[in-house]
């Protein structure tokens, strides 16, 4: 073992869990004598032990056998489903509800929003026996309450559980909603923002097999099945109606679809749906008869604003961790005539970048 | 360095066997005394110079109480002075802070700054053993060490240097000099070893984690899971102490050396006079040798034996940490004695087995409340949570955590009896047992690596979002 350790290359990047590997530590009379160099080198050598991941799932599988199902923070459900831990009640939920009550009030256009709840509610038949509990409903109907008339809040909640019997509506081996999940969202949505949903026969559905998303890494139990990604297009969408432009500060850049094929040859094959995460994307759709619509997102919505793309003319996503300017301003500029915040209920909890809306 | 570490089981062991093996045995002691420094510097660069004047003192007095030994005042003031020095050593490096901290209570008007020294690592244990060594000089039970570096390796040898067995120079003294280091007792010691490891990392350290969970959880685990958290607290304590004096006598096989058991089973006593026979034993028998017996034992009679057993437990508490919780866990201990001797141990005998074992193991795990808890805010409202001050019930995600880790605390329940032990020396063939033998620590070896892997895979997520 040792030798190996010694022999072996060194990887300096952790694919499965997308992070940097810590390299050799520094040595010198310093960090010898204030032990930085001897702390450093277990950080090291278990960055670098060979069969690493041999290690980690065999740890994970010994807590699966001991009946700690979920000390990682990812449950096994059945028919081979990964769900992150309930997401807990927050301050910070409160505080976001508060920055967008008092955004809505001020705002000149209509202000929708829409809460996604977790997989391990949405799918909580498929949860193992000993779990902690899924408050979502709970959670997202508090939430709800504080934030005043002005904003038009949509409960997606008991559409996707009614349709979760009838297809998947989320990965399993990861926290985001698939397609189809959005999809719904997308159709109950048009009942409050007043469009007509283009129906689902219309679609032609690509599939992509081979993604492993970060449930699984983080699970590390290496003997999941990976997912089936479908790519949604309409049929009668004329290929050349759509062009996406991505900022991020001054790099711009620019495409003709929905979707960025060349993420999936990555490990992490999620950011196929517009290019992941970007500060602003604008996504434009010649073929579509709605106007022009802000959506404040996290990215759950990269899979759910191509299919609002139809509806829209012109959609300007924007990413609240990276713009950190006056939306108002922006809504005012773009000539905006709506603005729909979409995030996930793990992520509203968590987010604390809400607090730039003005 | 601790045992239950990469470093420790993938570079620094084999390295060391290597050398050590690869070395003329009259030099073996040499190699030794020269890598117990590197694994002592390797966490405490610097108080690896406090170890050394020990070690130095230590030996100079031994070589003076030799000399002096015909002139009895002599080699007594010696004694006081080496020992006074040991203690005062120990004193001003693990009870400095708390002396000052008392003394400001008590006598405000001194208003004496308290100093925080960090406690250098292993300091109880090397202290008590160099004590070991020079009483039993002046006792003229042991021959004097000459050899500088035999007696340096006793004193800072690695696999009991940070967390015990206390070996007392005399059980060694003849092995400092003269080992037959043999295959037979290096497998026995692999084994061990690897017994040990297991005991620390797959189950102390969940249990911690178990305690952890349910001690931050506040109010909401109530009573019941108070008590559930207490208990995991107390297979904690003890799968990470015996485990770590297993490892300690494993390694000591490895490298020839036999040192003397250390836990027993401590959890199955009848008694608390029984549990302190069987835990820490290698603690309890310095003290008995060095502290309680000086004192005159019980030899003068009742009222001065419960002194001297007063005293031992006030110092036995001191011993396990500079807080008053200890000396307060110390005596608490020390006054249940007293009542097991005076009549209590008689009643005990004599009452069903159920019952004897049920007082015991309510004293010790109440015990481990106080020994836990330094802060005495904290412990006051951790014991009133065991008797109900926050309810009964657990909260569900609480009931969620205990109910996961049901299966390793019945696990650990089991491992604390003899039963694996009975049931391993019931099988008599060989093959058998060569098979049992080889899996299990291989299994041991592959579990606890992958723990120790694990803990530090962190998956960061950035793209969560």
């Amino acid at each position: 073992m040792m030798m190996l350790l010694f022999v072996l290359p060194k990887e300096t990047f952790s694919a499965q869990e997308k992070r940097e590997l810590s390299s050799f530590p520094e040595i010198n009379a310093d960090t010898i004598m204030d032990a930085r160099f001897q702390n450093e080198l277990d950080t090291y050598l278990s960055d670098h032990i060979p069969a690493r991941n041999f290690f980690v799932g065999t740890s994970a599988c010994l807590e699966l056998a001991e009946g700690r199902n979920g000390s990682k923070g990812i449950y096994l459900g059945s028919d081979g489903y990964l769900f992150p831990e309930p997401t807990k009640p927050t301050d910070n939920l409160k505080k976001n509800a508060g920055f967008i009550k008092e955004f809505a009030d001020d705002s000149d256009i209509p202000v929708y929003m829409t809460v996604v709840p977790s997989s391990g509610f949405i799918n909580g038949t498929k949860l193992p026996l000993l779990h902690e509990g899924y408050n979502d409903e709970e959670l997202i109907t508090d939430f709800r309450k504080s934030l005043g008339k002005n904003v038009i809040f949509t409960d997606v909640t008991d559409r996707l559980e009614e349709k979760a019997n009838l297809s998947q509506l989320y990965y399993k081996t990861d926290h985001h909603w698939t397609s189809a999940g959005a999809y719904e969202c997308y159709c109950e949505l048009g009942n409050t923002m007043g469009y007509k949903p283009v129906p689902e026969s219309s679609f032609n559905k690509e599939k992509v097999d081979g993604f492993y998303g970060t449930s699984y890494s983080k699970s590390a139990l290496w003997f999941m099945q990976p997912d089936t990604i479908e790519l949604w297009t309409n049929k009668e969408q004329p290929a050349d109606s759509v062009s996406v432009e991505i900022t991020d500060g001054k790099d711009k850049k620019s495409a003709k679809s929905y979707f960025f094929r060349e993420q999936l040859s990555n490990d992490d094959k999620y950011p196929v749906f517009l290019d992941g995460n970007h500060s602003i994307e604008r996504i434009i759709n010649t073929n579509a008869d709605g106007g022009n619509i802000i959506v404040l997102k996290d990215s759950y919505a990269h899979t759910f604003v191509p299919f609002l793309s139809q509806n829209y003319r012109e959609i300007i996503m924007v990413d609240m961790r990276y713009y950190k300017k006056d939306i108002s301003a922006l809504a005012e500029k773009e000539g905006a005539e709506a603005i729909l915040i979409l995030y996930s209920l793990d992520n509203l909890s968590s987010d604390n970048n809400l607090a730039y809306l003005f | 360095m601790v045992f239950s570490s990469l470093v420790f089981l993938f570079l620094f062991l084999p390295i060391v066997l290597a050398l050590y093996y690869l070395t003329p045995k009259r030099f073996r002691n040499v190699t030794l005394f020269a890598v117990d420094l590197v694994f002592y510097a390797w966490g405490e660069p610097v108080f690896v110079i406090l170890m050394m004047v020990s070690i130095i003192i230590n030996y100079i007095a031994g070589i003076l109480l030799g000399k002096f030994r015909e002139r009895k005042t002599l080699s007594k003031w010696i004694l006081i002075a080496d020992v006074a020095v040991n203690l005062g050593l120990l004193g001003s490096f693990k009870y400095a802070g708390f002396i000052g901290e008392t003394l400001n209570v008590v006598l405000p008007f001194l208003n004496l700054p308290v100093i925080e020294v960090a406690l250098p690592i292993g300091i109880s244990f090397y202290t008590f053993q160099t004590m070991s060594y020079t009483i039993d000089v002046y006792r003229n039970t042991v021959k004097v060490q000459k050899n500088f570096i035999a007696f340096g390796t006793y004193v800072s040898l690695f696999p009991q240097l940070i967390a015990g067995p206390i070996v007392r120079y005399e059980d060694v003294a003849s092995q400092m000099m003269d080992r037959h280091e043999n295959l037979e007792q290096f497998t026995k010691g692999v084994k061990l070893f690897l017994v040990g490891l297991a005991k620390k990392i797959l189950i102390a350290n969940e249990m911690g984690c178990l305690w952890d969970t349910i001690r931050n959880s506040a109010g909401e685990s109530g009573a019941l899971g108070a008590w559930v958290g207490i208990i995991a607290y107390t297979f904690q304590i003890y799968f990470d102490f015996s485990g770590y004096s297993d490892m300690a006598i494993g390694l000591g096989r490895m490298f020839g050396f036999e040192f003397i058991k250390n836990f027993d089973y401590p959890y199955i006593s009848k008694s608390i006079t029984e549990f302190w026979r069987r835990w820490h034993i290698s603690l309890g028998t310095w003290f008995r040798e060095y502290v309680y017996i000086p004192l005159g034992g019980n030899r003068k009679g009742l009222g001065r034996q419960i002194i001297n057993l007063g005293v031992v437990w006030f110092l036995t508490g001191l011993w396990h940490g500079a807080s008053w919780n200890f000396i307060l866990w110390g005596l608490y201990f020390g006054v249940i004695l007293v009542f097991e001797k005076m009549f209590l141990l008689k009643v005990l005998k004599k009452a069903p087995a159920v019952v004897s074992h049920i007082y015991s193991l309510l004293l010790i795990v109440l015990g481990w409340v106080l020994f836990y808890f330094e802060d005495m805010g904290k412990l006051g409202e951790f014991a009133a949570r065991l008797f109900g001050a926050d309810g009964f019930a657990m909260s569900g995600s609480v009931a969620v955590t205990v109910v996961s880790y049901l299966p390793l605390l019945i696990a650990a329940a089991v491992a604390s009896t003899p039963l694996a032990a009975f049931l391993y020396k019931k099988i008599k063939s060989k093959p058998v047992l060569y098979v049992i033998d080889n899996s299990a620590c291989i299994l041991s070896l592959l579990l606890c690596t992958s723990k120790l892997v694990s803990s530090a895979y962190n998956p960061f997520l950035y793209f969560k979002f």
